[in-house]
């Protein structure tokens, strides 16, 4: 009897213990969350890390449109680490595809169609940079945690039939109707799901586009896609993706940020020249002219550095505190058009979509109407030997500061670009650098890329 | 109630004991009081006693020759109505009664005739239980009880007895024809009874010790004037690293014992106060710059003593958080029949910068072409040199930056402190306010501490004691270290140009007039940039001890460590940094309980004397942090986040839980052959649930030899002892909630939630790992203690090598194509060996001069074993590599070592970075030598370290703006190195500021050798006479002079103090040294009057 009593109290000791112990739940963060709670979020993360970050950052200064006040050897001059790399690949796979997944399948066991549509819509878009910065990425066996530490990497082409499945599959969802819509959670359209259905089709033509030259492919083929995707796509300047903001304290775009005095970033001679040498109207309402001189004056990367204040900037539109981040606009869409209709029907084809694409740009700018007719006059018409220079060197202007603009520069190589002074390497480069985090905790052969090598659509 | 007042009033004053007297009288008809005076200062014992009481005694006339205290005062009673009664060192006269019949009577009836009753005592008049009393040449044998009483029957009367107890010397009387004896045991000098404070507060003899263990004395920490304890012990622990982070008042410091072992998480040793953990961690740091360490809340001078466990085996029965070593400090406290001492001390310390050295010949520019600021706003100092520059016609003005921006520090430290005790209590009392002013301008300290403790027999089975500190502390400081387009403004100090004159601090416009862009005036900083913190602490311990038999002791300890703490940081908006204001306010609300229930029993059988202790611990450790931000400050000089744009908040909430069970057994085999054993079994809350128990222990032998050497070989080798131990030690070194993979509040970027008035949540970046174990710390030490020329020279020495194994890595980092980036895993090891010795001399002992030195040494080696899978390096952590090495952009070399230079003549950067430096130091030595010459004491504190390298980016940033004092020689420069092309020695030579700015671009330039040697601090100390006080309330006193810093050799080492890690005392900061508040030079005087 005593002995049993003795075995109870420890027993007893030892499940009291137990219990006292067990306050390991943490009270200072939910464990499950609804939709809208990340969509929101994810939007922004969309804007300040994909359109923003580290990798965009970059390729701007690859396309000579943003320039370092630093010395050389440095980004604008090609010099690359593999641990740079580590924050935009982060972002995109722990912060944006992760919690787009985890939404995704939220929505689907709740059957909420519209934020399924949406997560698929956005999983497109943010692979298609992913994979567009370093061409084969992990994603099949991604986002396992334990289950799967060391996740090989798709084939760069697998990745292109994903997203153009997850947009279509998308489309579909958007397709039943559902009431349930998102709300101000959707910074982006605010729920309407006309504006993302128009945003699956312009993606599509984007991502058909890219393969124009992609081995296997077919030109004429890809543009008739992307033709097609594009009569669904997007049809004025309000479909554009863009995330808006308040410009108070601690609430600026990445671009303000990007190019606070502490960076050194500045724009480069090469975008500011050729907008001055073309005559181009916009030319005030997207740069500030450099503080010291009042002139409009780039930095010629590689030369020797002076201070910040005597180079220019982008004006308010593009990098001011309260300026809207462009992710995927209706210009770009007439652009894709008229790229599209220039391989298949040829320039005079283009040629209306060319003119408008650009309007629509200017448009946004609130250039006066003598000022764009006079441009487009000096700028003259598309002809057989000009056409795909002019569309891509005028979407370039259109999608200043966007990510796009490097696919484009390496699918077609306008705008013309001449390798720097001062270069570290003996060609512009053609991609981005795997990530050293990567590196070290999951080597995959596909991380042995240089800088110079070129993605598998890249021909 | 009156009567116990006129006890205390005309209590005698105590003196020290002398040591067993014998007592001879020889007085006539004199007062009562006269005569004990005469005894007292024979014997050694104090009195307490009512003046009315012996005066209504009478006269009495007593003559006796050296007779035993008890004789004496039989004699001195005899026929009076009065009694007494010994209690440690005090003789208490009172009045006979029927009911206070003389105790020592009333324990046995009167001795017969030929019996013999005693008393024995050790040499502090406390009574030696089981003491072994024999008669010579018979076979009559008995033992002291508990109160060192015995009583032998019929012994004849000229017997001699041999009295023997372990630890004594045994000593013969001869009983001359007394019925009772007392007699006074000497320590054996094999034994001195050095007792220590052990883990669990448990107090032990240090020669039966399996493990390390280091104590400083309380005079010794206050003797270093620092208000930090931790810095008060720097250098003079054996085995344990103490590196304070930086010169700024309060800054943290760090303490690392025998190396560290984990490889993100916490390495610092635990802190106790008597007997209760306390919070050290680093707090306050809301902007870039050491916080303080939360041990600062602690007042140097109410500690007694601090005791250093060092290895696994000493502190296993702490468990978990002891397995990091443990900083054991114990508290003053009052005493018993203690008349009441009444202290006063109070010091002013005036402190100097140790900078470091800048060039102070070359004017703002580049090229060597002038620059004014006013106009050109260049960083560069490459100008032309100042002699030469006229600006206007005129010789242009040269201004010292360090000297226009820094100013004298000033300290005061005044300490009152109260202590004493009744019959059946004692209290200690002190407060001290400590306030020190920084040599940054704006930048303070400031502690009040109270401190109380009480300690009281309730009845003679129970006794307690009770303790409260009050501490508030008080910080402003200024951001610290490279701060690049962030305030801070040593930074711009240090790069300051000669040329430019720092004043006015604003152009006509209401602008900031900078010599620079993208950089504070500094002097702004000092007026719109600060970091402050204000914590209210209380840590109070109660004890209760209850003693039912002499051999068995039940106590019970609880503990609280409570703070709330304050923290504000204000930056105003920057017209130069084109900020827009950003205020913090950050409250920490701290609470940690601890519980410890000891049962110990203690017995002898034969031979073996056995302890046993059985324990239990229950722990809560809570944490409340409530943040707001406000950004966009739109009032100026209004420190209110109500000003700001844009206002964001969190809240959160931390608790922590441990339970533990834990024994300990110590046999000693005729105080010889001790073997001790421990083992423990915790849980804890923040590992996962079937993991959350875990068992763990420690077992050691010790062999004091010295008891077994022959005669002639003892007298040389007074005492030595050689010990072994092995511990295995589980450890939970992570952070709460570390298991699971919640959703956070989003913040992107510069973008909180909630934004634009919508909540946004995330998964966590981190994945919880639900399968969390302990780690285990195991090692194995052997060490060995010798004591000879008569215990004049004492040599202490270990060596242990310990393995950390499934070694918790909170925040390891994984492929972001899982989801996450990073995770906690268990599986880190880290290995550290090491030797540490400890010699103390008495160089010279005599009437007037006494000379001691102590000298410590220390060398440890550490190894990064693994990390995690393929991980081969984190951070600073590099498998096969030692902890914290440093990693970065290096020059390229040939197999030789020798550098490639390119053809243009500067060194080829290496397209890899590298290994290129260890902050680990070779070794680690200190040296104390203290002499007194009558009343007259000096002390000085040599502190060593060889080796361990710094990133110095004081220095690489200053070669880039040319402020550097090696830039001061500008001639061309050629590289000495080997052409990358030719194969040749380098023949190219480059200008001197092509290559420095090449450099500061590059981290191996900026790796330095931080060897030091410090003359830490000398004191020169007067004992005022006691003839001066004569007339005066006061007992006695002191004056002493101190210097701290006075001299630092560090050859290698350019800017200043080489010691210290600019951005605080964690892992990953430990050597970065850079545009830090510089430590001081401080001259103090201080004066302690005791009435």
């Amino acid at each position: 009897m005593k002995k049993i009593f003795i075995l109870y109290s420890i027993l007893l000791l030892l499940s009291g213990c137990k219990k006292y112990i067990d306050v390991n739940q943490d009270p200072n963060n939910p464990a499950d969350v609804r939709e809208s709670l990340i969509l929101a979020p994810v939007e922004v993360a969309i804007s300040q890390l994909q359109n923003g970050g580290r990798g965009v950052y970059v390729t701007a200064m690859y396309l000579q449109n943003a320039a370092l006040a630093q010395d050389a050897p440095n980004t604008d001059t090609y010099r690359a680490t593999n641990a740079e790399m580590n924050s935009t690949w982060n972002d995109l796979y722990t912060t944006i595809l992760k919690n787009l997944r985890l939404l995704q399948s939220k929505a689907e066991a709740n059957k909420k169609q519209n934020y399924v549509a949406v997560a698929k819509i956005l999983t497109a878009f943010a692979l298609g940079t992913a994979t567009d910065m370093w061409g084969d990425i992990p994603y099949s066996q991604a986002f396992n945690g334990f289950e799967k530490l060391n996740p090989v990497y798709d084939k760069q082409e697998e990745v292109y039939k994903t997203m153009q499945q997850l947009l279509d599959e998308a489309i579909v969802h958007i397709g039943k109707n559902d009431v349930i819509v998102p709300g101000k959670d959707d910074f982006y359209y605010g729920g309407d799901m006309e504006a993302w259905k128009k945003l699956a089709y312009t993606l599509k033509a984007r991502y058909f586009m890219h393969l124009t030259k992609a081995p296997g492919y077919d030109a004429a083929t890809q543009a008739d896609l992307a033709l097609a995707a594009l009569d669904n796509g997007m049809q004025s300047n309000d479909d554009d993706l863009k995330m808006g903001y308040t410009g108070a304290a601690g609430q600026e775009g990445p671009w303000f940020l990007n190019f606070q005095p502490g960076e050194a970033l500045v724009l480069a001679s090469t975008f500011v020249d050729n907008l001055i040498s073309r005559g181009d109207p916009r030319l005030p309402a997207m740069v500030r002219p450099a503080e010291s001189s009042g002139q409009y004056r780039g930095r010629i990367i590689g030369s020797t550095i002076e201070a910040p204040e005597n180079y220019s900037y982008p004006s308010d539109f593009y990098a001011g505190n309260g300026a809207s981040n462009y992710l995927v606009t209706f210009t770009e869409a007439l652009f894709l058009k008229a790229e599209a209709l220039l391989l298949k029907n040829g320039y005079a084809a283009a040629q209306p979509l060319y003119t408008a694409a650009i309007e629509s740009h200017m448009e946004k700018l609130h250039i006066s109407s003598t000022d764009v007719a006079d441009y487009l006059a000096a700028r003259g018409t598309l002809t057989n030997g000009n056409a795909l220079r002019l569309i891509m060197e005028e979407k370039a202007v259109g999608n200043f500061l966007n990510f796009e603009t490097y696919n484009d520069w390496r699918r077609t190589g306008y705008p013309t670009l001449t390798i720097v002074q001062n270069a570290v390497t003996d060609a512009i480069p053609r991609r981005l650098l795997y990530p050293e985090s990567e590196k070290i905790n999951n080597p995959q052969p596909q991380q042995s890329a240089k800088l110079t090598d070129k993605v598998w659509w890249d021909n | 109630m009156r009567f116990i007042a006129l006890l205390l009033l005309c209590a005698c004053l105590q003196v020290h004991a002398k040591g067993y007297s014998q007592i001879t009288l020889s007085e006539t008809n004199a007062p009562l009081q006269k005569v004990f005076k005469k005894i007292q200062k024979q014997s050694g014992y104090g009195f307490l006693f009512s003046v009315q009481l012996l005066q209504q005694a009478g006269p009495v006339t007593v003559k006796v020759s050296n007779v035993s205290l008890q004789k004496a005062l039989e004699e001195c009673l005899k026929g009076k109505e009065l009694d007494y009664e010994i209690q440690t060192q005090t003789v208490i006269i009172k009045k006979r009664t029927a009911t206070a019949v003389n105790l020592r009577q009333a324990a046995s009836p009167p001795p017969l005739p030929g019996d013999i009753q005693g008393h024995i005592t050790d040499s502090t008049g406390n009574p030696v239980a089981g003491a072994t009393v024999s008669v010579k040449g018979s076979n009559v044998t008995t033992q002291t009880n508990s109160s060192g009483e015995f009583l032998l029957k019929g012994i004849s009367s000229n017997a001699t007895l041999i009295i023997s107890s372990i630890g004594f010397e045994t000593k013969e009387v001869n009983v001359g024809g007394l019925t009772t004896v007392s007699v006074r045991l000497n320590t054996s000098a094999a034994a001195l009874k050095d007792v220590v404070v052990t883990a669990l507060g448990i107090t032990r003899e240090k020669r039966g010790l399996t493990y390390s263990t280091q104590e400083i004395k309380g005079a010794a920490i206050l003797r270093t004037k620092e208000p930090n304890v931790l810095n008060a012990l720097q250098g003079q622990v054996s085995g344990a690293q103490i590196t304070s982070s930086s010169g700024a008042p309060g800054s943290s410091t760090r303490i690392i014992i025998r190396g560290p072992t984990s490889v993100l998480g916490d390495n610092e040793a635990l802190i106790v106060v008597d007997g209760l953990p306390i919070n050290n961690a680093e707090t306050g740091a809301l902007t870039s710059g050491a916080g303080s360490s939360r041990i600062i809340d602690i007042d140097p001078a109410t500690i007694e003593t601090v005791n250093i466990l060092k290895g696994a085996a000493a502190t296993a029965l702490y468990g978990s958080s002891g397995a990091r070593g443990v900083v054991i400090i114990t508290t003053r406290s009052g005493g018993i029949n203690r008349k009441p001492v009444i202290s006063f001390s109070s010091s002013v310390s005036r402190d100097k910068g140790i900078f470091p050295k800048f060039q102070d010949k070359y004017a703002q520019g580049i090229d060597g072409e002038f620059q004014d600021g006013d106009i050109v706003k260049s960083s560069a100092s490459w100008g032309p040199l100042m002699d030469t520059l006229k600006i206007n016609g005129r010789p242009a003005p040269k201004y010292d930056p360090i000297k226009m921006f820094f100013q004298t520090g000033l300290a005061t430290n005044n300490t009152v402190s109260l202590n004493g005790g009744n019959n059946n209590s004692g209290y200690y009392m002190s407060y001290s306010y400590f306030s020190q002013k920084g040599i940054v301008p704006s930048t303070y300290f400031k502690r009040n501490s109270l401190f109380v403790k009480y300690n009281s027999r309730i009845t003679e089975k129970l006794t307690s004691t009770f303790q409260l500190t009050y501490t508030n502390s008080d910080q402003r400081r200024e951001p610290e270290g490279a701060t690049f387009g962030q305030p801070g403004p040593i930074f711009v100090v240090y790069n300051q140009p000669i040329s430019w004159n720092p004043f006015p601090i604003y152009n006509t416009d209401g602008t900031q007039r900078v010599f620079r862009n993208g950089r504070n005036n500094p002097y702004w900083d000092l007026q719109n940039v600060y970091n402050k913190y204000n914590v209210n602490r209380f840590i109070s311990v109660v004890t209760l001890n209850y003693q039912p038999a002499k051999w068995l002791t039940v106590s019970d300890r609880l503990g609280g460590d409570i703070f709330t703490e304050q923290d504000n940081y204000k930056e105003s908006p920057s017209d130069a940094l084109n900020t827009p204001g950003t205020l913090i306010d950050n409250n920490i609300n701290f609470r940690q309980f601890n519980n410890d229930l000891i049962i110990s029993a203690n017995r002898q059988f034969s031979d073996f004397n056995i302890n046993l202790i059985l324990g239990n611990n229950i722990y809560s450790s809570y944490t409340q942090r409530h943040n707001i931000q406000g950004v966009g400050l739109a009032v100026n000089d209004f420190d209110n986040v109500s000003s700001a744009a844009t206002i964001t908040a969190s809240n959160k909430h931390f608790l922590q839980r441990k339970v533990g069970f834990y024994a300990q057994a110590n046999i000693d085999y005729k105080k010889f052959l001790v073997l001790s054993a421990t083992g423990r079994y915790d849980g804890s809350s923040v590992l996962a649930r079937d993991n959350a128990f875990y068992p763990y222990g420690s077992i050691g032998a010790n062999f004091i030899f010295s008891e077994l050497l022959s005669s002639n070989l003892s007298k040389a080798i007074s005492f030595g002892k050689l010990r072994v131990s092995y511990a295995s030690v589980g450890n939970d070194n992570v952070g709460v909630y570390s298991l699971q993979t919640p959703y956070l509040a989003a913040t992107i970027n510069n973008i909180q939630f909630p934004y634009q008035g919508q909540a946004g949540f995330l998964l966590t970046q981190t994945l919880g790992n639900p399968h969390l174990k302990n780690e285990r710390l195991n090692e194995f030490e052997i060490g060995g203690e010798v004591k000879v020329f008569n215990n004049r020279i004492a040599i202490e020495g270990a060596w242990f090598s310990r393995t950390s194994v499934d070694g918790i890595i909170p925040g390891v980092s994984i492929s972001s194509a899982t989801g996450f980036s990073g995770t906690t895993v268990n599986s880190a090891r880290i290995s550290n060996k090491g030797f540490e010795l400890l010699v103390t001399a008495a160089a010279v002992r005599s009437k007037d001069f006494n000379w001691n030195i102590t000298a410590n040494f220390t060398k440890i080696r550490n190894k990064v074993l693994s990390l995690y899978g393929n991980l081969t390096s984190l951070g600073r952590i590099v498998v096969g590599q030692p902890y914290n090495i440093f990693f970065g952009s290096r020059f390229r070399r040939t197999d030789k070592g020798e550098v490639l230079v390119d053809p243009d003549g500067f060194p080829v950067l290496d397209d890899v970075p590298g290994i290129i430096g260890d902050a680990n130091p070779d070794w680690l030595a200190g040296l104390s030598n203290s002499f007194q010459y009558k009343r007259f004491t000096l002390s000085f504190f040599i502190d060593i370290k060889k080796g361990g390298d710094v990133y110095n980016s004081t220095e690489l940033n200053d070669y880039f703006f040319g402020t550097a004092k090696s830039t001061e020689n500008r001639a061309p420069i050629i590289y000495k190195g080997i052409g990358i092309d030719d194969n040749k020695p380098n023949k190219v030579q480059v200008s001197a500021q092509d290559l420095y700015r090449y450099y500061s671009d590059i981290d191996e330039p900026a790796i330095q050798d931080a060897s030091f040697i410090k003359l830490r601090n000398v004191t020169l100390g007067y004992d005022l006479n006691k003839q001066l006080f004569r007339r005066s309330p006061f007992k006695s006193g002191a004056v002493t002079l101190t210097g701290k810093n006075l001299w630092i050799h560090a050859p290698h080492f350019t800017s200043g103090d080489p010691e210290g890690s600019t951005y605080g005392s964690s892992n990953e900061n430990q050597g970065v040294l850079g545009y830090a508040y510089p430590s001081t030079r401080s001259f103090i005087i201080s004066l302690k009057l005791d009435f």
